[in-house]
């Protein structure tokens, strides 16, 4: 077959733009490390990638949600430690008040001291996160979720408990309300005990003058009892935020090892086997050489160099 | 037989082989120039004359200069190199528009997934107004992508049209000069010989015009040559060329056609009937896949942007007074749009006699085509909508829903009507955030659930979920009563002054909602953990305006939104995923669509060019063999003088 100048030259040419092309492309793949740099370069790998950055990306955020639940769940373990603390004072305050020994003034100085309790107690159920959350806010409140009204302690928020978008069930706070008003009667099944009206009338007991020894006693044994059925609660709902920390632990872990994952399948999806691009780019740099060599010789033979 | 007879054959003898080098030397000046046949002189021997001693020759005659032509190879090379203009024109539309689609961080996935993690932030912190400051922030930047691809998808359409102009004039003026050029040949062709270069010329601008629209010829006796397009529409007859135009398109105005002039009318011309070259690869491009990219991309602007929206009108915001305002929508999206074809009945003042309406009823259904929708030629008086993404058809009246769109006639189409319907194409265009304030966002849920603190049962609250926005009986509490240890309960719906509003009677089944699916109370949806026992109680009641700060249930829905199907049955991130692959094939097949039509093209080029083409080895060659015929030409001059001086010398004696 002829071959015409022309079209040999325009091949030859159009040859070694080709070449120069992959080895640009290459050369772009190599220095940016990806393999798939547009979705035509591998639809499917840019498909499974980018789904591989939403689960990376929602990973993380809800890593974010996870330690606002667990900031919101230390707060509140600590809170309810001191509580129990408190408690325990107000129960040896009970026993000692109880004492036969007692005037009627040695009684109204333990009430003084258990209201003292009493309100440090309320400041416990009624402390913040530092961005200004209520730990005992339930499912939301505007002020303190906890407050003195003329029949006793009320709740001002919204009961329940409000979640953080894990994923999981992980909560951002502690139902003050079943925390401290509302601690299960044994005794009485469907009835519950308030803290702080166990606590309000023990306190009033003691405050009023000229009882007999029975009445006294009474008083003190049945504040006794109660006390450590509000107690019991505390210590139950301490133990739940235990539970709480110790599940957001095995949360941590599992949105650890699924970030872990996306990345890891982004990675595989889109990213550059280096060995196997290395070895392709040298290749491709052979083969240019080769064309630019195999170019020149060829082109510069002609039968006009021969004929003198 | 005299002396100058050999001087005559040698003087023929050297025009002939002067005329071959010349030929030769017209190959060896025009061996660059594209489309140029290789020449050669023709020569043929002289007849003998006739003496008694026989037939004496007479030298060589040059009858004619004939090019190497072969009119298969050419026609082949030529409609080889429209396919191949074609495609490379599709494909270079392609990547312009892939750039739009990009991947990874810089992608619009992103930017909707980091909208939702801000929702996740805000359901961290609901009451933090920086967190809420974020989320309309991000939710800004994920309305500027969506308008930016919508106006990007815009430029293309543009740029696509100006290159359609472009190349419909240089189509006019490549008919043009080709039936100049029949006409300068009709002139020539009377004398008998081949004017060579100009049916190269002519060659050369018919594989012009190849690039462009695909074309056959048809030679005429005359010399000229008659130019079709692929449908046979007539593009040269002789001297005279048709003219082609840009239109719009009758369907969709923003798009462009082309048209064929046909004295005074104007006809417009489909895809099938230009069969290959640029302008065909052009239209393909902004009838097919662009009109696929603007689908897809608005499908995903009316998904994700409706699906905020219903669930951000479903909860509180804090604008006060606090629980009174209803909560607005957060994004503004582009409407769906009915275009009237042009030639729809029109009434006595030019007015259409009908038009189309359409409504979103569900964003989540929104399919990422356009529909067509003209009466069903096999029953008349109904009305065929068919999804052109993918042909599927139905049967439509007034006020039907269709793939979350409702469709209503205004006024009675009429028979020939025909309409295209775009329920999402502009989603993305006009996109925007409509909210400006952060105390806007209704990251509050209007309801919260409570189990009675009297409850014997483990039942408590997993999820409540609001299913209507705004509520249908607002301020209403629903007390829900288990009356056995079953899931038996009965429910009643409450005012603010505890009078019974409503009340019923179901049965919970664990892991299956209160009230069961498809039946409403007052626009919530209820899933318990552990298991309720005769005479517990679950409150279904307002959240107080004094919670409503702090409250994060609609913001945990808004941030559920990401692992919801929202868009045609998948999540945003899978449905984006599905678009960034469906464009990402669509160019890697038009790219080896392209690869293999270039390389069809090269070759056939290749095999033309062989035999036509110049080869200056070959060429060269030739020179030495004709110069050395001349050379030996002019010795038998010499001969022939010597002879005819030694006759003189002879005589002069």
């Amino acid at each position: 077959m002829r071959v015409a100048t022309l079209s040999s030259f325009d091949a030859s040419v159009a040859q070694l733009q080709r070449r120069q092309q992959d080895l640009s492309t290459a050369q772009e793949r190599l220095t940016s490390g990806k393999r798939v740099l547009r979705a035509s370069d591998d639809p499917a790998a840019a498909g499974t990638a980018e789904r591989a950055l939403a689960a990376e990306s929602r990973a993380v955020s809800r890593q974010r949600a996870l330690e606002a639940s667990r900031n919101a769940m230390l707060l509140a373990e600590d809170a309810l430690g001191e509580a129990g603390e408190l408690m325990q004072q107000v129960r040896e305050q009970i026993v000692a008040a109880g004492n036969g020994s007692y005037t009627d003034a040695e009684r109204q100085l333990a009430a003084a001291s258990l209201r003292s309790l009493r309100d440090d107690l309320l400041a416990v159920a009624n402390r913040q996160d530092g961005s200004g959350r209520f730990i005992f806010g339930g499912q939301g409140s505007g002020g303190l979720p906890l407050v003195d009204a003329p029949g006793g302690v009320i709740y001002a928020a919204t009961a329940g408990q409000m979640q953080a978008a894990t994923g999981e069930a992980t909560a951002l706070s502690v139902d003050g309300r079943a925390a401290f008003l509302q601690a299960p009667d044994p005794a009485n099944p469907g009835a519950s005990i308030s803290l702080f009206d166990v606590i309000d009338q023990v306190a009033t007991a003691l405050e009023t003058p000229n009882q007999t020894a029975a009445q006294i006693a009474t008083a003190v044994s049945t504040g006794i009892g109660q006390v450590d059925i509000v107690a019991d609660n505390l210590s139950s709902w301490r133990a739940e935020t235990g539970h709480a920390l110790n599940r957001i632990d095995a949360v941590e872990d599992r949105l650890a090892q699924s970030k872990l994952d996306a990345q890891r399948e982004r990675s595989g999806a889109e990213d550059l086997d280096m060995l196997s691009a290395i070895s392709d780019f040298q290749n491709q740099q052979t083969g240019y050489d080769a064309a630019l060599k195999t170019y020149s010789i060829v082109q510069r033979m002609s039968l006009f160099d021969y004929v003198k | 037989m005299s002396g100058s007879t050999l001087m005559m054959l040698g003087i023929k003898a050297m025009a002939a082989n002067y005329a071959a080098l010349q030929t030769t030397g017209h190959n060896i000046a025009n061996a660059n120039v594209e489309g140029y046949s290789r020449q050669r002189a023709e020569l043929s021997t002289a007849a003998g004359q006739y003496t008694g001693a026989g037939f004496f020759g007479k030298g060589v005659d040059v009858t004619t200069v004939t090019r190497a032509h072969d009119q298969f190879l050419t026609r082949e090379a030529s409609s080889a190199r429209s396919l191949a203009s074609m495609d490379a024109t599709r494909l270079a539309l392609l990547q312009r528009m892939e750039n739009i689609f990009q991947p990874g961080v810089n992608g619009l996935g992103h930017a909707a997934t980091q909208l939702m993690d801000a929702m996740s932030d805000l359901s961290s912190h609901p009451a933090d107004p920086a967190t809420r400051r974020v989320v309309l922030a991000r939710a800004t930047d994920l309305a500027a992508r969506f308008s930016e691809a919508g106006s990007a998808l815009d430029l293309t359409q543009a740029n696509a049209t100006a290159d359609l102009r472009v190349m419909v004039t240089e189509v006019n003026a490549l008919a043009r000069s080709i039936a100049q050029t029949n006409q300068k040949i009709a002139e020539v062709v009377g004398r008998g010989q081949p004017a060579n270069d100009l049916l190269d010329e002519r060659d050369r601008l018919i594989s012009q015009l190849s690039d462009k629209v695909q074309v056959t010829r048809m030679d005429a006796s005359d010399g000229t040559t008659a130019v079709f397009m692929a449908g046979g529409q007539r593009l040269v007859l002789g001297s005279t060329a048709t003219e082609l135009s840009v239109v719009q398109d009758a369907t969709d105005p923003r798009r462009a056609a082309v048209a064929l002039r046909e004295g005074p009318l104007t006809r417009v011309l489909s895809e099938t009937e230009m069969g290959g070259g640029g302008i065909t690869g052009l239209l393909r491009f902004q009838n097919q896949d662009l009109v696929a990219g603007r689908n897809l991309i608005g499908q995903l602007a009316a998904a994700i942007g409706g699906a905020v929206n219903t669930q951000q009108m479903r909860g509180v915001n804090l604008q006060p007074p606090l629980g009174s305002v209803p909560s607005s929508a957060l994004f503004g999206i582009g409407a769906p749009e009915a275009l009237a074809n042009t030639a729809n009945a029109r009434d006595g003042a030019g007015n259409l006699m009908a038009s189309i309406q359409l409504t979103v009823t569900d964003p989540a259904a929104l399919q990422a085509s356009d529909y067509d929708l003209r009466e069903d030629p096999a029953v008349p008086g109904t009305w065929r909508l068919t999804r052109l993404s993918d042909g599927w058809a139905t049967t439509v009246a007034d006020g039907d829903v269709v793939d979350g769109v409702q469709i209503d006639f205004v006024g009675a189409p009429q028979a020939g009507d025909k309409f295209l319907l775009q329920p999402v194409a502009r989603a993305a265009n006009t996109m925007s955030v409509l909210l400006g304030n952060p105390l806007d966002l209704a990251a509050a849920s209007p309801l919260v659930a409570s189990t009675s603190p009297a409850n014997v049962g483990t039942a408590s609250v997993a999820s409540l979920t609001i299913t209507a926005g705004p509520l249908p009986v607002p301020g209403a509490t629903v007390q829900v009563t288990f009356t056995s240890d079953a899931g038996d309960y009965s429910w009643q719906m409450l005012d603010a002054a505890n009078n019974v509003l409503a009340s019923g009677n179901d049965s919970w089944v664990a892991g299956q909602a209160i009230p069961p699916a498809g039946t409403d109370i007052n626009g919530f949806s209820l899933m318990l953990h552990g298991v309720p026992r005769n005479g517990d109680v679950v409150t279904i009641a307002p959240t107080p305006a004094s919670a409503l700060s702090s409250n994060n249930g609609n913001a945990l829905a808004l941030t559920a939104l990401r692992d919801a199907a929202i868009a045609g049955g998948h999540t945003a991130t899978d449905q984006w995923a599905l678009a960034l692959s469906d464009v990402g094939v669509r160019v890697q097949s038009g790219a080896t669509a392209s690869e293999i039509s270039t390389a069809v093209s090269r070759q056939a080029e290749l095999l033309r060019s062989a035999d036509a083409g110049v080869n200056l080895d070959e060429e060269a060659a030739r020179l030495i063999q004709f110069q050395q015929s001349y050379q030996a030409a002019a010795k038998v001059l010499q001969v022939a003088q010597s002879i005819f001086d030694s006759l003189l010398s002879t005589a002069a004696r």
